[in-house]
């Protein structure tokens, strides 16, 4: 059986489901990528950054008895040092989606990320 | 050269051989699918679908059964080398993509060309499977919708471009 490779109708076709695709893109309104960086010190907040707005890369100091130094870069938050022995938190590494969190136990202080709007509980697939 | 069909051989044998070649080039297609990297912006899980190239093909220039047959073995491959889950995912996409490329193809016209047909089977090789994800996980699948459908027309049109190519290749062995 002999096929033709491209017919009037497989353009037809594909220009149908692009538009859709596009459409559906718009329609669904996907919730931002990123959210808004909490950081915690003995579970009261200290500062927050929005990691959606934040287009430079910073790094602050917190902590007291543990001298601990966050990178806030465009879309993510990291623990760069952390004065404490385990260094969990430094191996956590870069967290972006809302409901990420890092946290430094020793030094007490937690960087957790929320929505800044409805998002969902997690993705699969 | 002298065509395999040129040979002394039944043609029940050299069916069973053909089907049997079509089969492995489709496992082999799956397999080396899972070795390139992941491509950027594209959902989780989702492939290239190279060894759709194989079950068009078989759709329409061997036959429906035939067909059916490599995507479930496609889909016991996967099972076996990637978990129930993966065999479920291809199953569900590989038997009803085989299917509408086959339905497609016997309208009394053949309403498209090779690409329109890659597109078409694409298409419903991923809606079966984020319906069959929606089932197993979440109905938050369903975001992935847009991108399943703009990745199963991309990837449409090459399953299309590249049938075009192997077609006459493959078709040397083809029984009459």
């Amino acid at each position: 059986m002999r096929i033709m490779v491209l017919k009037k109708r497989d353009l037809i076709l594909i220009l149908f489901f692009l538009l859709v695709g596009i459409f559906l893109i718009f329609l669904f309104n996907y919730p931002q990528q990123t959210g808004i960086a909490i950081v915690e010190q003995n579970g009261a907040e200290i500062c927050r950054f929005d990691l959606q707005k934040q287009n430079r890369t910073e790094e602050i100091n917190v902590g007291d008895k543990y001298n601990v130094r966050l990178k806030i870069e465009p879309g993510a938050i990291s623990f760069i040092h952390s004065d404490c022995p385990d260094q969990i938190c430094v191996k956590t590494g870069k967290i972006s989606k809302p409901g990420q969190a890092a946290v430094c136990l020793p030094a007490k202080i937690s960087v957790k990320i929320t929505g800044n709007k409805k998002t969902h509980d997690g993705y699969t697939g | 050269m002298k065509n395999i069909s040129n040979l002394n051989i039944s043609n029940r044998t050299r069916s069973v051989a053909f089907n049997g070649l079509l089969a492995a080039l489709a496992l082999t297609l799956s397999a080396v699918e899972l070795m390139l990297p992941p491509i950027p912006l594209m959902p989780p899980g989702a492939k290239l679908g190279l060894s759709n190239i194989i079950t068009m093909y078989a759709a329409s220039q061997v036959g429906l059964i035939p067909a059916l047959c490599i995507a479930v073995i496609k889909g016991l491959f996967a099972g076996i080398t990637r978990g129930a889950t993966a065999m479920m995912m291809s199953l569900s996409g590989g038997v009803l993509s085989t299917f509408i490329t086959w339905a497609l193809l016997h309208l009394k016209k053949n309403p498209f060309g090779l690409i329109g047909l890659g597109v078409a089977g694409a298409l419903s090789h991923n809606a079966a499977q984020l319906l069959v994800a929606m089932l197993l996980t979440t109905p938050a699948v369903i975001y992935y919708l847009p991108f399943l459908i703009i990745f199963g027309v991309i990837f449409g049109i090459i399953t299309g471009l590249v049938l075009r190519v192997i077609m006459p290749l493959l078709g040397k062995f083809i029984i009459e």
